[in-house]
């Protein structure tokens, strides 16, 4: 008897606490969303056994996840593009796991990032590993885990204290994330990170948008400048532009003789980006070399009224709304230079 | 499929329904279990339960026949054929790299230049674990200590009972397979406690061994550089109760998901961070390893009735194969040698020193057994010897200057969930969870039943597979 009236106890005060902390967390801001993790990116890998010659699939950094507007590409085509790009990672362990481990031949958009993409080609390193790691997940992907994944999207859709990004966020509210924020005085010589906030969100297509926040408060989008400025201030490897071309032409050429097609894009950025790029990894060098080599399509957002029209929110990504005029004008040059297929007009 | 999932939640949640529902016999519910048992596996890996299959095959079979036949010769043979295809599983899937890699240093050490192919094998999901169970049963059918199992289904169910098929408790047949023959179900207090024992397993993995002590333990043994003693102590500590966690936490639930069926488990862990002596640490961790590895090898080699060389020789091989079972390494197996020693020179200072325990020299001793242990979980966890070697080293604060690398929150953490479990294993060495549980207040209890649900919940554990599942 004992143990049942603890059952009915601890049955009625868990709802009890779970509802009280949904509630708190709402009042704080928060709603119920999906999370970029490497169930999302899987599912959406798995579209790509199906994929016919007309569908496209983007593989990039994160400026081919903001920018590229999956709604805005479907509306003018009819086509909803694949979206397989990974934030701060290499597309080219991403393609190369498209050209050998798929018949996709389709068309494939490379978002070209110079830090990233001309980075490496080592297996270890994060540029890398934060890809490959999602192309191997998928891999070994077992039926609970995908039958666990179709679970929780209704729970992450209803509930807003579900929140578990791979990138585990600062203003994550899992346990884990919160007792990071408990700071005490520092033990080691490691240098105090910048806060990372989420600066955007991810709908089940993984199509990401920037957060409204971003572009009305300034402090939030100089916080996120201040992490690329952390993050790139350190000790960067040189990038190791022979062996990435070279990784790149050798699938680039398997993929285009079994049909599939290649458009290079190299998405806008400014101010401390722009100048780190042009600097250290200087068009004429890097992509110029790059679209020489490859001989696909190419589109370089300088080169283009449409693209260049625009002002990253913090150096790198566009805001929602540019994002969805960005790709709008993306997509009708592509159209006009017969690059992709217009389902509308069949 | 993983207790620490949601698909878990929904499986168990119709396995209790078809369970307890009134249109299924109770031969149709053993069907079911079993049908659910291959699920639960397959979910992860179908193919490999054909392993299971056969195994289960070759031991009903050898079973049979074991009990059948008179002539010895045969009953030998039949016995050698379950050991074989058994053992033969364990060393292809298991075994068969590291026999391997081995094979060719010593090869090369005579100047060939002879390179092997790693194959690159999937090891079956808790292999070890059926395996050996599987094998009780055969060897005990032989030694006639057990009858076989009245029906295939049984056996097939003792085989494969999803609460423990992947990393134990390792049940005995007569303790299970004779709970299989009449029809089982919970009361309400029963089904009660094993939710409960299911939440405090569940709260055991995830929120202490994965949420608050995974990372650090994986930040210092993952480290390359010499760390400062401070440091050493804090990821080996973390990793003490990180495995214990993990691993208490899994045989927790499977017994608490056996009892909300009516069937009893037996347990695995009785605060064996409490104990005083080594020969009282493996009557506490891991105990239906412990009780198998000395019922199947150690007495059969000879045990304590051959002499005291012949004792030692036994109880070091016994642990250096305990060590092997746990992975195919020379750490593990470094790991199973220390605790051979530390049993040897406990049995050499028994002999010699005398001492009546009580509190004060109780909570002393049972200190200097933990720390004890802690040295040869470094042996465990490491991946290399060179990383082994220099967290000794630092553990012993022979080096003045390591580095520090675990933040103050970190290490304050460890420290006071490490002292904390420490405390309550020795307050709990002479009881049980169950009775602790009816002598509180059911308030009490059911607030604290609480916490760790929301706890639970709050931590959202991304899914971690449990340690064990790799041995």
């Amino acid at each position: 008897m004992k143990h049942k009236k603890s059952l009915s106890i601890a049955i009625a005060l868990s709802i009890l606490g779970i509802t009280a902390w949904e509630i708190y967390w709402r009042s704080q801001g928060y709603f119920p969303d999906l999370d970029d993790d490497k169930y999302l990116w899987v599912k959406t890998r798995a579209l790509v056994e199906d994929a016919t010659e007309d569908d496209v699939v983007i593989v990039g950094s994160s400026r081919a996840l903001f920018n590229i507007q999956l709604g805005q590409w479907e509306k003018l085509t009819g086509i909803q593009p694949i979206q397989l790009a990974n934030a701060g990672a290499t597309p080219l362990p991403v393609f190369h796991d498209i050209v050998e481990n798929s018949s996709f031949k389709g068309t494939v958009v490379v978002g070209v990032t110079p830090p990233l993409f001309f980075s490496t080609t080592f297996e270890q390193a994060p540029p890398w590993s934060r890809a490959s790691s999602r192309s191997e997940f998928y891999k070994n992907l077992t039926y609970a885990q995908r039958l666990n994944y179709s679970l929780s999207i209704p729970l992450q859709n209803s509930l807003a204290f579900v929140s578990n990004d791979d990138e585990a966020w600062i203003d994550d509210i899992n346990l884990k994330a919160l007792l990071k924020t408990i700071h005490l005085p520092p033990r080691t010589d490691k240098p105090q990170e910048p806060p990372f906030r989420r600066f955007q969100d991810i709908d089940i297509n993984r199509n990401v948008r920037m957060k409204e926040e971003m572009v009305s408060d300034t402090a939030f989008a100089n916080s996120i400048k201040t992490v690329w400025k952390t993050l790139l201030s350190g000790d960067i490897p040189p990038p190791d532009k022979e062996a990435t071309i070279e990784y790149f032409l050798k699938d680039a050429e398997k993929f285009t003789s079994r049909g599939g097609k290649i458009i290079l894009l190299r998405n806008p950025s400014d101010g401390f980006f722009k100048d780190l790029e042009s600097k250290g990894l200087p068009r004429s060098e890097f992509w110029d070399e790059l679209v020489t080599k490859a001989n696909v399509p190419a589109y370089h957002y300088q080169d283009y009224k449409g693209l260049s029209a625009f002002k990253t929110i913090e150096w790198s990504h566009l805001s929602a709304k540019d994002a969805d005029q960005f790709t709008e004008n993306f997509v009708k040059i592509l159209l006009e230079d017969g690059l992709i297929t217009n389902l509308k007009n069949n | 499929m993983l207790f620490n999932s949601l698909t878990f939640v929904v499986f168990l949640v119709i396995v209790l329904a078809l369970y307890y529902s009134k249109i299924l016999s109770w031969t149709s519910k053993k069907g079911m279990l079993l049908l659910a048992s291959y699920l639960f596996y397959g979910l992860w890996n179908p193919p490999l339960v054909i392993l299971l299959w056969i195994s289960t095959m070759v031991d009903w079979t050898a079973g049979k026949k074991l009990a059948a036949e008179e002539s010895q010769r045969k009953r030998k043979f039949w016995l050698l054929l379950s050991l074989f295809v058994n053992l033969g599983f364990l060393a292809f899937f298991k075994y068969r790299d590291f026999l391997l890699d081995n094979f060719t240093s010593a090869v090369n050490a005579y100047g060939y230049g002879y390179e092997a192919q790693p194959m690159d094998i999937i090891l079956p999901m808790g292999i070890s674990f059926y395996t050996f169970q599987t094998m009780s049963y055969t060897i005990d059918i032989y030694k006639r200590k057990i009858e076989p199992a009245h029906t295939f289904l049984d056996f097939a169910l003792y085989v494969t009972f999803f609460p423990q098929l992947v990393a134990g408790p390792i049940v005995r047949a007569q303790d299970l397979i004779t709970q299989f023959y009449e029809e089982k179900r919970a009361n309400f207090n029963q089904f009660a406690w094993g939710t409960f024992l299911l939440t405090i397993g569940l709260f055991q993995k995830i929120v202490l061994a994965d949420i608050l002590l995974a990372d650090t333990s994986d930040q210092v043994f993952s480290s390359t550089a010499i760390l400062h003693g401070v440091d050493a102590w804090t990821g080996t500590l973390a990793f003490s109760g990180q495995i214990f966690f993990d691993f208490a936490g899994y045989s927790t639930c499977a017994i608490g998901i056996a009892l909300m069926l009516g069937i009893v488990l037996p347990d695995n862990f009785k605060y064996p961070y409490a104990s005083i002596g080594f020969s009282d640490f493996w009557r506490r961790w891991h105990i239906t390893l412990s009780s198998w590895l000395r019922d199947y090898i150690y007495i059969p080699l000879g045990g304590n009735q051959h002499g005291i060389t012949r004792m030692y020789a036994a109880l070091i091989i016994t642990m250096l194969l305990g060590g092997l079972w746990h992975g195919a390494a020379w750490t593990f197996v470094i790991w199973g040698a220390l605790h051979g020693l530390y049993l040897i020179m406990e049995r050499l200072l028994r002999s010699k020193i005398h001492i009546k325990i009580n509190a004060i020299n109780g909570i002393f001793l049972a200190l200097l057994t933990y720390i004890m242990v802690n040295f040869t979980w470094v042996f465990f966890r490491a991946r290399e010897f060179a990383t082994a070697k220099n967290m000794i080293i630092s553990m012993l604060f022979i080096n003045g200057e390591g580095e520090k690398i675990v933040e103050t929150f970190d290490v304050i953490k460890v420290f006071l969930l490490i002292s904390l479990l420490f405390m309550c294993h020795w307050m709990m060495r002479n009881t049980s969870m169950k009775e602790v549980s009816l002598k509180v207040n059911p308030w009490i209890l059911g607030v604290f039943w609480a916490f760790m649900v929301f706890l639970i919940v709050i931590s959202q554990g991304s899914g971690e597979q449990f340690i064990y599942f790799q041995f």
